[in-house]
């Protein structure tokens, strides 16, 4: 019987292949039903003016839509909002995140627990109860912010938050925020908890400092976790948009429009599937750059 | 055995996907059969003269929240006396405003439309209609129907060539309220006549003035954040100064009139009126009945019976103020209110069996015995005065706020709302309304704003 070069026989070798694809044919068949497949009829149906209705034709335009994409000046927008939010967002929330573990991962095992309930609430709520308590909060009238900034002297008139353009994203940024923080935080002090104590006592006992021991010990052993959470909070930034559609619908004026707010408005306001499905190819090209990018840090240090 | 496995799993992936393509093929092929009478003969009297297809024994029916429409109770014990009228079992399910259209929207484009759906003429005839999806129903209307319903519900819920995608059951105009009890205090009653529930722009402006300077802060909103409760703030602007937003033949958007800039910046001008971006339709409401704002855009009779649908009591604030309804203000007095017209129209899902039961229900409904039971269901009032012979004249004969409120029916304006390109305008007027808010030019963006809609409905045309 001829042998494999690991020693297993050419039969065992062909009954385990099998095997294995037996197991993975239930998830292929999701993954080429709900992701390979509309992710090609997604760049196919971007080659047309593809609209709603039931006896419309749609007519090819090879690459007129990505043409009118980038002389929509409502796109370029969005796209410059999901850039300020991801640019913003993504370094403050691991910041953040970093800083209250380092806080509190090495207190008493009760208050850790405490503060990983109290941060990782947001993320356990509903975004729809999450995003009615902002809304309430920003209130033009009778919100809290204005309440309280008016009753300090700071304000003299009521700010419409979610209603100037000045406001609305960075309101819609400071939700995003205090939503994302909660799984860093409890990722952070898990990676924390697990740094090699060994390795921080002879640091220590050769006469380093705190911030020493922890960017030259403990940032190093918990870099993984670093690039995992950069890599889940930029996606979240880029997939923001249910706080969108819930709290400014894009206004004012465009002003929170994002790239995936605008895909929907186009497809599904304005009926011009086409022309979505554009967009969606176009946001689908950056996060596979910026995912290629993260993935090459994260191969390069480790 | 490696060749037998292979082709198995192929024929496994192939049947998934045949599987999975399976639900829109079908219709798809069915459908040109089901469409053909109507192509061919708009009236429909090559259907009546074939063999009528036998009705289904369940069919479904999505509504939103028309009045009590929206009400599972109240719904759930007209769909059992239509049951056990006609033997048809009718699975409801519900729909809000804000994730209604899409969620319908998604599921015509994924085959899984209801049989039957509530709502409008503007989305039933001039939206899904226009795009192919309803089925043509204009065979259920004989002389002694087109007699019997009102004009202005004839005509929306007709095109142009003769084709029929709503038969209606309810209407209203819609209209404004007033805080009567902080109109008294700030001394603004004065410019009200309770009498008509009509007043003049000068008077609402005057009024306006004195409640600004009794309150201080937003006595209105001219809300702007999204699509709902938009009637509001079209029918104010068309009606100070006697704008129109579509002209007669409802080809084009004719919003960049003089009259319509005049008003715009009457209203910005206006101390105690601001352009709020940060609401639609229902927080303005909410906002008017804890009193916050004085004055209400996006009213109507189910409104005014049950404040913020709050259940606190009739023409009541949260803390108990007086509401009166108000036609919106016009240089004359007489002003032309946006009309709400809601009916049944069938989604063309290629079975003529589930046609026919959904063509027994809206009879049933709408022109039958369970007529009445709908339009009290709905808190409107009807579109007709008798139907098959039985009265409906004094459905809310013992209703005073409803008979109060009828005051406004002859105020009743054009149904615009089924011109071409509608889902775009909507889209649009908020947006321009929003950038007049943050300092646009009034007459450069109500100039964008007919720009866009009418490419829109030169498009769809």
């Amino acid at each position: 019987m001829r042998k494999s070069s690991s020693g297993m026989s050419r039969a065992l070798v062909r009954r385990e292949t099998t095997a294995g694809y037996l197991f993975l044919l239930p998830s292929l068949f999701f993954f080429i039903v709900f992701v390979i497949y509309p992710m090609f009829m997604c760049i196919y149906t971007s080659l047309f003016d593809s609209n709603m209705g039931k006896n419309t034709v749609d007519v090819f335009i090879g690459l007129d839509n990505y043409k009118e994409l980038f002389q929509d000046q409502i796109f370029l927008r969005a796209l410059k909002n999901t850039i300020v939010i991801v640019v913003v967002s993504v370094p403050t929330v691991c910041a953040f995140s970093l800083w209250v573990a380092s806080a509190i991962y090495d207190m008493h095992p009760a208050f850790t627990s405490a503060f990983r309930c109290i941060f990782y609430l947001p993320v356990v709520t509903g975004s729809v109860a999450v995003t009615v308590v902002w809304k309430w909060m920003y209130n033009n009238y009778y919100g809290i912010f204005n309440y309280l900034l008016k009753g300090a002297g700071v304000i003299e008139n009521n700010i419409n938050w979610l209603g100037d353009a000045r406001y609305a994203l960075w309101c819609i940024i400071l939700i995003l925020f205090t939503t994302s923080v909660g799984q860093p935080i409890v990722l952070y002090v898990s990676a924390l908890g697990n740094v090699d104590k060994t390795l921080v006592e002879a640091a220590e006992v050769d006469g380093a400092t705190k911030t020493q021991v922890f960017w030259k010990v403990k940032w190093a052993q918990i870099m993984p976790t670093t690039l995992y959470i950069l890599v889940i909070t930029t996606i979240n930034s880029f997939q923001c948009f249910a706080l969108i559609q819930l709290l400014t619908s894009g206004g004012p004026n465009h002003s929170t429009d994002t790239v995936m707010y605008y895909i929907y408005y186009t497809a599904f306001k304005l009926y011009r599937f086409g022309y979505g499905n554009a967009m969606g190819v176009v946001l689908m090209v950056i996060i596979a750059i910026l995912s290629a990018i993260q993935f090459k840090l994260g191969q390069t240090d480790s | 055995m490696k060749k037998i496995l292979a082709l198995l799993l192929a024929a496994l992936m192939v049947l998934s996907l045949a599987a999975c393509g399976g639900g829109s093929s079908a219709p798809a092929a069915e459908a040109p059969a089901a469409e053909a009478p109507a192509a061919e003969e708009p009236a429909a009297e090559a259907p009546a003269a074939e063999e009528p297809a036998a009705a289904a024994s369940e069919i479904t029916l999505w509504t939103y929240p028309i009045g009590n429409w929206g009400n599972a109770e109240t719904v759930d014990a007209l769909m059992a006396d239509f049951e056990a009228a006609t033997g048809i079992k009718v699975t409801v399910e519900y729909l809000d405003y804000t994730n209604g259209d899409d969620q319908v929207n998604s599921n015509l484009e994924g085959g899984g439309a209801p049989d039957l759906i509530m709502e409008g003429p503007e989305r039933l005839v001039a939206n899904w209609g226009a795009k192919g999806y309803m089925v043509d129903i204009s065979d259920l209307w004989d002389d002694t129907d087109k007699a019997e319903v009102n004009p202005a519900c004839v005509a929306a819920c007709f095109t142009a060539d003769g084709a029929c995608y709503e038969y209606p059951v309810v209407m209203t105009a819609h209209c404004m309220a007033i805080n009567y009890d902080a109109f008294v205090e700030a001394g603004a009653d004065q410019y009200v006549d309770l009498e008509s529930h009509t007043w003049t722009t000068e008077q609402f402006t005057q009024a306006v003035k004195a409640l600004y300077d009794h309150f201080g802060g937003t006595v209105a909103a001219v809300f702007c954040g999204g699509q709902g409760g938009d009637q509001g703030t079209r029918a104010l602007i068309n009606n100070l100064y006697g704008g129109t937003f579509t002209n007669a033949e409802h080809t084009a958007y004719t919003a960049d009139s003089e009259e319509n800039v005049k008003a715009l910046e009457l209203l910005k001008g206006m101390d105690g009126i601001d352009f709020d971006a940060g609401i639609v339709g229902g927080d303005e409401i909410a906002l008017f009945y804890n009193e916050t704002l004085k004055m209400a855009f996006c009213w109507n009779i189910a409104q005014q019976l049950n404040p913020n649908s709050a259940g606190t009591g009739e023409e009541l604030t949260l803390n108990g103020q007086k509401i009166e309804f108000m036609s919106f203000p016009s240089e004359t007095g007489e002003s032309a209110l946006q009309g709400g017209i809601w009916g049944f129209g069938i989604f063309d899902n290629g079975d003529p069996a589930k046609i026919e039961a959904a063509k027994t229900f809206i009879k049933y409904f709408c022109d039958g015995e369970g007529t009445a039971a709908a339009v009290k269901a709905a808190n409107y009032f009807a579109v007709r005065d008798t139907a098959e012979g039985i009265d409906l004249s004094g459905i809310w004969a013992d209703n005073a706020i409803m008979k109060e409120y009828t005051k406004l029916m002859p105020y009743l304006g054009d149904y615009y709302q089924v011109t071409a390109g509608w889902a775009t305008a909507r889209t649009e007027w908020w947006n321009m309304l929003q950038r007049i808010g943050s300092g646009g030019d009034i007459a450069e963006e109500v100039a964008v704003f007919v720009t866009n809609a009418n490419a829109a409905a030169a498009a769809e045309a």
